[in-house]
Parts: structure tokens; sequence; C-alpha cells
């Protein structure tokens, strides 16, 4: 049946083959883009999410102790 | 080199972490609501609005774009600011989008329940509403870009990407899925007919869940995740394979909710392969997310935010491990149209989707109002009930969704059907739907027990509306910039990275959806299947307005248990007048493709009006509006003239009078059927064009010749 599809459409056997080559060439050409990037600008990248500029990246105003009687535990999530 | 303070703006992250707190509730309430229904069907009280076929669509539009979209926009618009080091573009567009994001879900909520709707799933809402979407995404991509632009980080971190890739692949998926001619303000029909209508809506329906349940929630586990465990994301260069490799393979996956129908093959294999590729690049992102954790593992124990995040994590790991199972071809064979499918999403859903706006929620709003959370406590209470509420809502559904796939095709030693009656198959797992629905209750009073804590945690802070920053300005190139020429092209240009974006998202979506229209001349037709009466073409407007599509499927796949049961297998040529296709994706109830002649007219009158005096334990909720309202007949011309627009070939002026009189005839003899059975009956009443409809589905093949009807 694909066969048969195929054959009766124009140019689609060309159309699997251009689409499998750029499959192939987008991969092989992310991947050595990838490879090939410089260690320190990986690390400057990873780090962006951490320095944006905002208040919240320095201590909190308001001490990091919950206000709950009932809280044991620090909250943690406070930088 | 000259730093400028500005302000971030925390008042629109707040309206929508709002939106996300209150949406969630309600469409984890009605998704509630539904569950209960599935084995308390007198649950819809007898009304139309809030009856399962209905309401389904409500639970999930309001879960995938009130909650997750909501919680998108709430999570996007805090991390953009901040990676870009500038205030949104517009505070106007951003409150546009706030405004209109929000409008547009009340529209949804009245008009599913009115039974206004496309059938087609996760896109069911109705063409103005359809436009209105198409804004306001528009508005929140030139609010992006604009922020992007005035950026002042010279590079685009990876969170970014995701959120670029989101933007542009759901307008681009939602323009082309909803293309439709309006029949009148609340009516249209997709421009679409049966396969070419499936093949587009689950292309669109699978990116739907990659482009807008996974892509943007993926930007935000790159951001908020480092954030809270301070410190930065395992590998940057995964996750830069993680995105091309996603974006680039999600796209093709959307015929494997296809499997084994009339699709062509090579569609099918394609989107199989394509799906199992998938585990690569979703297993990857998904380490890159644990490991972001070595060595801070002691946080997530204290930290309710990590432990959610971890969760969220895990059950993307989980689901995106499931998904490409399920996509083998003999795997779908058993899980296709049961509970499966249902458990699967779920753990996406409950999982990634919902762990993981708690998560950023319990991070964000101590943030925004200066404190700290009002109880770590509650929240970790919450976290447990949320875990156990989803194992209480997946197992059961697995265990359902295997025993009646198996059950459906247990033959006994002499090559009968073991349970010919489906009834059967469903009365044996209506125990698991009653431990679903208590997994589901659970998960939401987490929900509640979150929104509590969050509200105690406002009162206990001090809303912060403008967070003042300082940022260098953006000037040229900088010196290390030029060691880095090829990278920084492509990720320092937003507009070339997006134009790339949709490149990969477009080869996808070409090479499967354009083929399908260059063969559509060899589509296999089938000279027997004439375009439906008027009759029957209302009936099937009120089919789709109830949902039927959303528990009966219309698709006899070609396996031996399918074709005892139902009949011979479905073939494409016979959808070919389908606007939309209902081939439908979970049988609740038995597949109709080829219910016609299958009862009496009196059978399917007595059954709609209430379905247990004809099948004892039925599930089915009663339809007995069906037998009092009358059938609209003055929406015919305009509906007859929208479809012969699209294809489907009515004699010019048909509307203007014969088609009226080819109707009243049907629904004569329907009302003299219906004698013979003992039902007295008005031949105006939606009831009989119900029934012209559902007599008519499977029986044009059987006048084809023996040639036509073997046709693939």
């Amino acid at each position: 049946m694909i066969k048969d599809t195929l054959q009766n459409i124009g140019g689609i056997g060309l159309y699997g083959i251009i689409s499998i080559c750029l499959f192939f060439a987008v991969f092989t050409g992310m991947l050595v883009w990838v490879f090939l990037l410089k260690k320190s600008y990986v690390k400057k990248m990873g780090a962006l999410p951490l320095e944006d500029g905002s208040q919240t990246d320095g201590p909190q105003p308001i001490d990091s102790q919950t206000h709950s009687p009932n809280n044991s535990q620090t909250d943690s999530a406070h930088e | 080199m000259t730093v400028e303070t500005f302000k971030y703006d925390n008042r629109i992250v707040r309206a929508f972490a709002i939106a996300t707190v209150v949406w969630g509730i309600v469409g984890m309430s009605a998704g509630l609501l539904v569950a209960c229904q599935l084995f308390w069907p007198d649950l819809n009280l007898n009304l139309s609005f809030t009856t399962f076929g209905r309401l389904r669509p409500l639970h999930t539009n309001a879960v995938i774009f009130a909650f997750v979209g909501n919680g998108m926009f709430m999570g996007i618009y805090y991390s953009l600011q901040r990676l870009c080091k500038a205030r949104m573009f517009s505070d106007g567009l951003s409150w546009f989008n706030f405004w209109g994001w929000n409008a547009i879900i009340v529209a949804a909520a009245l008009t599913l329940p009115l039974g206004l709707t496309t059938s087609k799933e996760y896109a069911e809402l109705e063409w103005p509403i359809d436009i209105a979407i198409a804004v306001v995404w528009v508005v929140f991509n030139i609010n992006m870009f604009g922020t992007i632009a005035r950026r002042r980080e010279r590079h685009m971190y990876v969170a970014i990407w995701f959120y670029i890739a989101t933007g542009v692949t759901v307008a681009v998926l939602h323009i082309f899925n909803s293309l439709a001619v309006p029949a009148s303000l609340w009516k249209s029909y997709s421009i679409y007919a049966g396969v070419q209508d499936a093949l587009v809506q689950w292309w669109y329906g699978h990116n739907a869940v990659a482009f807008f349940l996974t892509t943007p929630y993926l930007g935000l586990m790159y951001y908020y995740l480092p954030k809270a465990a301070d410190r930065p994301v395992f590998s940057y260069r995964l996750s830069i394979i993680h995105f091309w490799a996603l974006i680039f393979v999600y796209i093709w996956a959307g015929p494997h909710h296809l499997l084994y129908t009339a699709l062509p093959d090579w569609a099918q294999s394609l989107g199989m392969v394509f799906s199992v590729m998938l585990v690569a690049p979703s297993w990857g992102g998904m380490l890159n997310g644990l490991l972001t954790l070595r060595g801070a593992w002691d946080k997530v124990r204290q930290d309710p935010m990590l432990k959610f995040m971890v969760v969220a994590v895990t059950a993307y790991g989980m689901a995106t491990l499931e998904g490409p199972v399920l996509a083998i071809k003999s795997v779908n064979a058993l899980s296709h149209y049961t509970d499966w499918t249902i458990a699967h999403v779920h753990t996406g859903a409950l999982g990634w989707n919902g762990f993981l706006t708690f998560s950023v929620l319990y991070w964000l709003i101590p943030r925004l109002y200066r404190t700290s959370l009002w109880s770590v406590k509650l929240a970790n209470y919450h976290f447990w009930i949320a875990v156990m509420g989803m194992l209480f809502y997946v197992v059961p559904i697995y265990v359902s969704g295997v025993t009646q796939g198996l059950m459906w095709k247990q033959f006994t030693p002499d090559g009968f059907l073991q349970y010919p009656n489906f009834l059967e198959t469903v009365l044996q797992i209506l125990p698991m739907y009653r431990l679903r629905a208590i997994g589901g209750g659970l998960y939401i009073v987490g929900a509640v027990l979150m929104a509590y804590n969050l509200w105690k945690t406002a009162q206990s802070g001090q809303f912060l509306p403008d967070e003042e920053a300082k940022a260098a300005a953006l000037t040229g190139p900088a010196h290390e910039e030029n060691k880095y020429r090829w990278h920084r092209w492509l990720e320092a240009k937003p507009l070339t990275f997006t134009v790339l974006t949709i490149v990969a998202i477009a080869i996808g979506g070409l090479v499967e959806i354009v083929p399908l229209y260059l063969i559509k001349s060899n589509v296999p037709t089938i000279s027997s299947v004439k375009p439906r009466t008027p009759l029957e073409v209302l009936g099937r407007d009120i089919y789709i307005r109830e949902g039927c599509v959303g528990c009966h499927s219309q698709m006899i796949r070609p396996f031996r248990s399918e074709t005892e049961r139902y009949g011979e297998y479905s073939k494409a040529g016979e959808y070919v007048y389908d606007h939309p296709f209902l081939w439908g994706s979970k049988r609740t109830g038995p597949d109709l493709a080829r219910v016609g002649g299958k009862y009496p007219d009196a059978w399917h009158y007595t059954h709609m009006d209430k379905p247990t005096d004809i099948s004892p334990g039925s599930i089915m909720p009663r339809y007995s509006w069906l037998l009092t309202q009358k059938i609209d007949l003055t929406a015919l011309p305009s509906r007859l003239g929208a479809l012969r627009k699209i294809g489907v070939p009515y004699p010019a002026g048909y509307e203007d009078g014969p088609a009226q009189k080819d109707l009243q005839a049907q629904a004569a003899k329907i009302v003299e059927n219906l004698k013979i059975g003992m039902v007295k009956a008005e031949p105006d009443r939606e009831i009989i064009a119900l029934i012209a409809y559902l007599q008519r589905l499977g029986i044009d093949i059987k006048g084809a010749t023996p040639q036509q009807a073997s046709a693939p």
C-alpha cells in the first residue's frame, strides 16, 4: 500500500529522501555545535537564571522563619 | 557601561497566579463530577447542560487552557522579565493577555455546557472564540518578543527558547486545526473531512500536549529548578540538545493517535517511529532536571517546592516513557479506546503539570509578598495528599484499561467472543471508577489546602507590585562574543532563532499532512457512499452537540475481535463527507460505526429516553430532552450551504425547498417505524433526527460492490 501511495504522488520519492537528509543534517549539525561550545560560555549560560538582577537574588528583606506556629522547619526555598 | 534601574511587573504575575489557583480547583472539580457520573449517571440531574458529553470537554479545557494556561503565563511573565533583565514590553498588552485569556475561559465555560462545540478534542470551542484565542495569542507573542527585543542580557537562556517554541507553534497549530466554514454564529464545519480531518486534528491534538503542556513547562523547569536548588542546571549542553531534538521530533508523532484506523499505513508508521524516538530527548530533559539536584537532595527533604518539582520531573519521565510505548502498534492495539489512555494523560496532567504548577506557586507567592511560606507543614500535607491522590487516580484506571482491553479481545475456545455484550466489560471496571474518583477527590483537597496556605502567606506579607532591579544596558557586541560567533548568531538573534524553530516544526507537519492532501483523489472512494440527508445532517449536529463522541468511537479497527463485535472494519472512503470526523478516542460505550440498521427505531427511542430500560446497569445518561425538544429547521439551509462550500455535493438550491421536503418525508417514515414499535412520537422532535443519523451509520458500504468494499 505504501508503494502504491508513493507511486501516485509526483516526486514523493524525493520528498522522503529530502526529509531524511534534513533530519540527519539537523541532528548532526546540532550535536557538533553543542559539543564545540566553549566551557566558559556554557557555564555562563547555565548561571543566567541565578543572576537575574532582581532583589530576590539577595537575602530576603523579611527573616526566613515561617509564620506558622506549626512550622518546625525553615523555609529553605529562600535563597 | 551604563547601569540602568528598572522595575519588574509583579502585578501581572500575581493576577495569573490567582487565576491559576481558582481555575485549577474549578477544572479539577469538573473532572471529579464527570468521573462520578461514570458510576452514577443520575448525577447529571437529567439536565442537558450537566451531562457527561458536554462537561467532559469543559473539564479538559479548564485544566489545560485555564489551569495550565494561566500557570504557564504566570511562570513565563515572572521568569521572562528576569531572564531578559527587562520589564514586560507593554503593561497594556500584559493585561490584554490576562483579561482576554480569562474571558475566553469564561466563554468556554458558558458555551460548552450549552452544547456549542466543534467536537474536535481540545479544540472544541466554536469559531468566534477561536478567533479570540488567535488574537490573544498573537498579543502574548508580541509582548514576549517585544520584551526579548528590549532585553539587557545578550544571551537568551534555554527557558526562553522553550517559550518561543510555545508561542509560535501553538499559533500555527491552532490556526490550521481551527479552519472551518461557519454556518451560523455558533456553528461551523471543519474544512477538512474524514481521514484528513483526523490527521490534522491529531497533529494539533498531540502537539497541543507537546507545545502547550510540555515545552512551556520545560522552560519553567529550566528556570525555577535551578533557582530553587540554587545551582545551575546539570548540563546546559544537554538542555540545548533537549530543546532542538524535542521540537523537531515531537511534531511528527501525531498519527500515533490513529493507529490501526483508516489513516494510510505509512502515516501511522511514521508517527510510531518518531514517537519511539521521543524517549531520547524527553529522558535527556528529565535526567537533566533531576541531576541538577545532585548534592542538593538535602534541600528536597526540607523544601516542599523542590519535593513537588522532583515528582513533576519524575512524572514527566514516566509519561514520556509510557507515551512511546503506547505508540507501538501492538501495544496500542490493546490500549487504544480504553482507560489506559486516560491514565497516561493523568500521569502527565496530575504529575507533571499539576505538581510543577504547585511547585512554582509555592516558590513565587512568598517572593511576590516579600515573606515566607505561611506553613511548610501544610505544604507537606498537600504534597503527600496529592501523591496519594495521583496514585489512587492512575493505578485503578490502569487496571481498568488493561482489564477492559483484554476483555474486548477475549475469545472462547470455540472462537466466539467471550464477552459479546459490551456492557459486561463496563460493569467489570466500575469499582475502578469509584476508586479513581477518590483519588481525584484527594488531589482536589490538596489543591484547596494549597490555596489556603498561599492566601495566608499573602496575608502575612506585603505585596511588591514593582520590583526594582539593576542591569547594564545592552550595547554593541562584547569582546567575548566574538569567540562564540556561531551560537551567538543563533541564540542572540531572536528572529533567526524563531525562524529556525518554525522550520523545525514545519518540516514534520508538512511531511505528514501534504502527502495526504496530494493523494486526496487517491483516498479510495466508495461510490455507494453518499452525502447524508438533511434530517441526518441535523441528527449528526445533535450527536456533536451532546458530545456523544466522548464515549463512542466510529472507527472499527481491522481486528477479528472488532469485526466480530461491530462488523466490517472501517474504510477511509466511508468518511469523505464527515466534517468534522467523529472517530473518537475512547469507548466508554460501544463503537457506533455500523450501528445503522442494527436495532429498530423504537429501540433507539426508548434507549435514548432511559438507557437502563433497555440495558440494565448501563452507565449511559438519559437524553430525555431529545424527546421533547424540537428540531431547529431554520438552521438547515445555512448548514447545507456551509457543507456544500467545503465539498459535500448537494445540488445548487437544494436547501431552498427540496431539502425541507426530503426531511419531512424521512421524519414521517421514522414516526411510522416507531408506531410499529408501539412508540408514539412527533416528527419534529430532535430524537427523530438523531435516530435518522444513527440508522445511517455504516450502511452505505453495504450497497457497495465487493471490490469497493474491500478497498483499504
